[in-house]
Parts: structure tokens; sequence; C-alpha cells
């Protein structure tokens, strides 16, 4: 019962985890919040449904594992057309420019899910069988859990090795740091903010696959799933990337445990009350820095 | 004259305030020029203006482009190194990643590069991995400078390099700005330490209120002269 429950909190914090990294990242190359981020998540779950439902007519059942790719590939490109309508035209005027023009992306997104597809809820194709799996001593686990643990922890690793350990990754966080000077390295910055609004866009949309199979998706997804993003920034630290990922960690490991114990709506009760704590405890955040903005 | 950086008629500032008024002025390659002025008289708002980071009107001509309408990393491509006032390194970036963004995007370039800033500034290979924030302000201030030669560029703009050093440090940065400038590296150096610019340029222009004063040789700049930019005509 116990391995399950860790095993479920795992699951759902890695694909929290996918969530809060394209925000996070998104955040720093900006400088602002894409308040569209949870209705890309929830645009990448529809796609998801959508893609698994044709492909499962012509083909039969298709595993998600084959979607996720032309999830990420469609979902970049939605990323791109994202940044360049609601975020370069406005990049030069004051944050809540941004802020207005990506809570409108969001709605348009909503709107435009629920007169395409409608407003009931629909669920993506497990990324592989859907079934179970043996683990030790008579313990199952759900083979879904598990892929989703895997895919999550992939996309993490390869977001890891490229803005560490390659040239690109170096611009890209370069570029997020200081873009001035970044220009005057010779860095295409606007480039590198396109850039990152794809990549964020197609964790985004890798994080909706993960969720719409387990937990459905509708059109009004992406308030929640938003609200989500912003808290495992604020617990993990304002611009951190390590601490939007332990954040979203941390945010699974509650509404998991807390619900399982009492109930969900008193994990989510807990949750905000932990929020609310951590502002004024540690308003940097577990990994943030102290009285130092962040780029 | 086969100017690296030409600017003609150059006017910027912030805003409606003008601090660089009409400028015309041109570097040649492998030329040290100091550029001499108080404060406000325009020196870091010329050289964000030859780059692009702020609004400006007139030409800018470099290594023979006009480069008057091109973007910041476009006119660095160029051929422009920038060390700005405060340094600005990327705080969360190691010494390595720094050197490594601001490199060429070859890898065999971008290695060759850094093998020629490590040479340069020893101490930042030992430094290799620390983060940028964490260092001190000397290794900060030689990071910056070697930072903008990853480009290689062929005209480095060095903005207040000295600022905040102790005079061992100051005297290392100036010690490095020597040694650039003797690998046939053009120039253009503005700082309050006005003795020691003057001594590391053939050069000097002096700027009072965004305009030109003079500029001529290093050598005949007179106390007049220097009282005359930095305080005004008596």
């Amino acid at each position: 019962m116990l391995a399950q429950l860790v095993l479920n909190g795992a699951a759902l914090g890695a694909a929290y985890a996918l969530v809060a990294l394209g925000f996070v990242l998104v955040l720093n190359a900006a400088g602002a919040v894409n308040f569209a981020h949870g209705d890309l998540v929830m645009a990448g779950g529809m796609l998801g449904a959508v893609l698994g439902s044709a492909a499962a007519e012509a083909f039969g059942p298709v595993p998600g594992v084959v979607l996720l790719p032309l999830v990420l590939l469609f979902m970049a490109a939605l990323g791109v057309l994202v940044a360049a309508v609601a975020y370069l035209p406005l990049r030069r005027k004051p944050p809540v420019a941004v802020f207005v023009s990506t809570i409108a992306v969001g709605i348009m997104l909503q709107n435009g899910a629920n007169t395409l597809l409608g407003g009931e809820p629909r669920a993506a194709p497990p990324l592989l069988s859907g079934g179970s799996l043996t683990l030790w001593n008579g313990v199952t686990a759900p083979e879904q859990s598990l892929a989703v643990i895997a895919a999550a922890a992939v996309l993490i690793g390869l977001q890891v090795w490229v803005f560490g350990h390659t040239h690109v990754g170096r611009r890209l966080r370069a570029a997020a740091q200081d873009p001035d000077m970044a220009r005057a390295c010779g860095i295409p910055v606007t480039r590198m903010v396109l850039a990152t609004f794809a990549i964020g866009s197609a964790y985004a949309g890798a994080a909706g696959l993960l969720l719409a199979n387990q937990y459905f998706v509708t059109p009004h997804a992406g308030g929640d799933l938003i609200l989500k993003a912003y808290i495992a920034v604020t617990v993990g630290g304002w611009g951190s990337v390590p601490g939007a990922v332990l954040g979203a960690l941390l945010i699974a490991a509650f509404e998991v445990g807390v619900s399982a114990a009492l109930s969900y709506p008193a994990a989510q009760g807990a949750l905000y009350v932990t929020l609310l704590l951590m502002l004024v405890l540690r308003p940097q955040g577990l990994l943030g820095e102290a009285a130092r903005r962040r780029a | 004259m086969n100017a690296l950086l030409r600017l003609e008629g150059l006017t910027a500032g912030y805003g409606g305030a003008v601090a660089v008024d009409g400028v015309s002025l041109a570097v040649a390659p492998g030329e040290t020029v100091a550029l001499l002025g108080a404060n406000g008289a325009g020196k870091s708002t010329l050289m964000k203006a030859v780059l692009g980071l702020v609004p400006s009107r007139g030409t800018v001509m470099i290594a023979g482009t006009d480069a008057t309408r091109l973007p910041t990393h476009r006119r660095a491509s160029l051929g422009l190194g920038y060390v700005p006032e405060g340094r600005r390194v990327f705080p969360g970036m190691s010494v390595h990643d720094t050197l490594d963004a601001a490199g060429p995007s070859s890898g065999t370039e971008r290695r060759a590069a850094m093998e020629r800033v490590y040479a340069l500034f020893p101490d930042l290979r030992t430094k290799a991995g620390d983060t940028a924030w964490r260092l001190s302000g000397g290794q900060q201030q030689m990071l910056a400078i070697a930072r903008a030669l990853m480009g290689s560029p062929r005209l480095l703009l060095l903005d207040e390099p000295s600022l905040g050093l102790s005079p061992r440090l100051s005297s290392d940065v100036f010690a490095a700005v020597s040694a650039i400038a003797a690998t046939g590296t053009a120039v253009l150096l503005a700082d309050q330490s006005t003795a020691r610019a003057l001594s590391v340029a053939g050069r000097a222009i002096l700027l009072r209120q965004g305009r030109i004063l003079y500029d001529g040789s290093s050598a005949h700049v007179t106390p007049d002269r220097l009282t005359a930019a930095f305080l005004g005509a008596p």
C-alpha cells in the first residue's frame, strides 16, 4: 500500500516537474510569467487524446510513447507561436503587458479546445500497455506510473544535459541571465528566447500527455496546473530550475500523501498553508538565493 | 584611414536626455584609444550606442560595414568585444560555461579561443568550475575581459575596467590591456584612472557633456585640457 502510494506520488510529481520546468525556463528567458503555460499543458493532453483516438481508429491502439515525439514537436511549434504573438512584440513593455497577453492566449486555447473538441473529459492512451508489473514480494505497480516516471526522468535529464553541457544550452542560460550582455557577446537572444519557449511548451505538452491518461483532461484544466507550477516555483525558489523540480515533487507528495491520510480538499488546504508559511519564513524558497533577483 | 570603427554624427541618450551629442570619430586597426571625461560625459553611452544597446541617431560603421541598423549581436559578430562598467558577468554560470557561451559556434575554434584567454588569465583556468558570482572583483573583471575576447574581436570596448579594484588588481587589469593591445587588437578604453589610461593609449579623446573636446595624441593631453574636460573651461 505504502509502496503504491509512493509510486503514485512519484509519477504525479514527475509530471508536475515537467510542468514546472517548462514554466521556469520561460520565466527565466522572458523575465515574465507565461500565464498560458497551464493551458499549454492542457493542449498537450488534448493533442495526445485526439492523436490517440485518431491512431486507434486507423491502426488500433497506439501507446502514448509513440505519440510523445509528435506532441513534443507540435507543442514546440505552438510555443514559438505563443512567443511570437504574445511575448516578442511586448518584451520592451512593462511585465504586466506580457501577463495580460499570455492570459489572453490561455483563454484562446481554452475556448479553442472547447469549440473544437467539446467540454467533456478526454483521456490520452497510456505510455505503454497500461497493465501492471509485479515488482517484488507480490507488490504490483501500474506500468503507467513507472512509464511516466521514466519518461519525465529522460526529459528532465535531457534538459539538464543540454543546458549544462552543450554550447547552445550555455547560450540559452546566458541569454536568460543577462540578455543585453548576451547580445554584446554575439548571442542571438531573440532566437534563444524562441527556443526556450519551444522547449517550455514542448515539456508542458509532454506533461499534458502524461497526466491525461490517469487524470483525464478538459479544456479548463490549465488553471489548476498553472497554479501548481507557480506554487512549485515559489516553493523551490523563484527562477531556480532544480527548485522548480523539487517544488513540483513536494506538491505531488502533499497531494498524494495528505489525500490518502485525510482527503483531497485537506491536501489542497495544507498545500496553500505551507505555501503561506514558506512565503513568511523563507521567501526565497528552498533553493533560491536571498535578496538577489535572478534573471 | 581604413577605420575599424567609424562614427558619424552619433547622438544617443535615454528618453529625452542626450548623453552623446553628434560625435564623429574613427578607430584604426591596432590602435589603443583612451576615452576620457567626467562622470556623465557620455563615455559609457557612446560604447553602448556603438553596440546598439541604447537608441541612437547617426552612422555606425564597423569594419567597413554600415552597422547602424544591425542588432547588437550582429554588430558584435563584426568584430566588437565589450567589457561593460560593473563587469556584468553571468552570475549563475561557471567561468568555463561563460567563456563557452561567448565563444564561436565551432567547437575547435572555441577551444582554441579558450586556450588563448586562459593563457592571458591563468587564474581563470584554476577557477574554471567556479560560479561567476563567487569570484573576487578582480577575477570577475578578468572574466569579463576574457568573455569579450572569446569572439576574437578586432576592437575591444573597455568601460571602466579598473572601477572598484585595488591598486594592485588595477595594475593587473592595465597590464592585461597592454598585452591585448600588443596582439594587434584595437582598444577603446574609458577609465577614471586618467594617468593609467593615457599610459597605455597612443591616442586620447576627451569628452565633455557628450561632445568631443579633444581628439589627438595622448602625449598632447595637457593638464589644462584635462581640466577643461573634467571641470569645464576655466
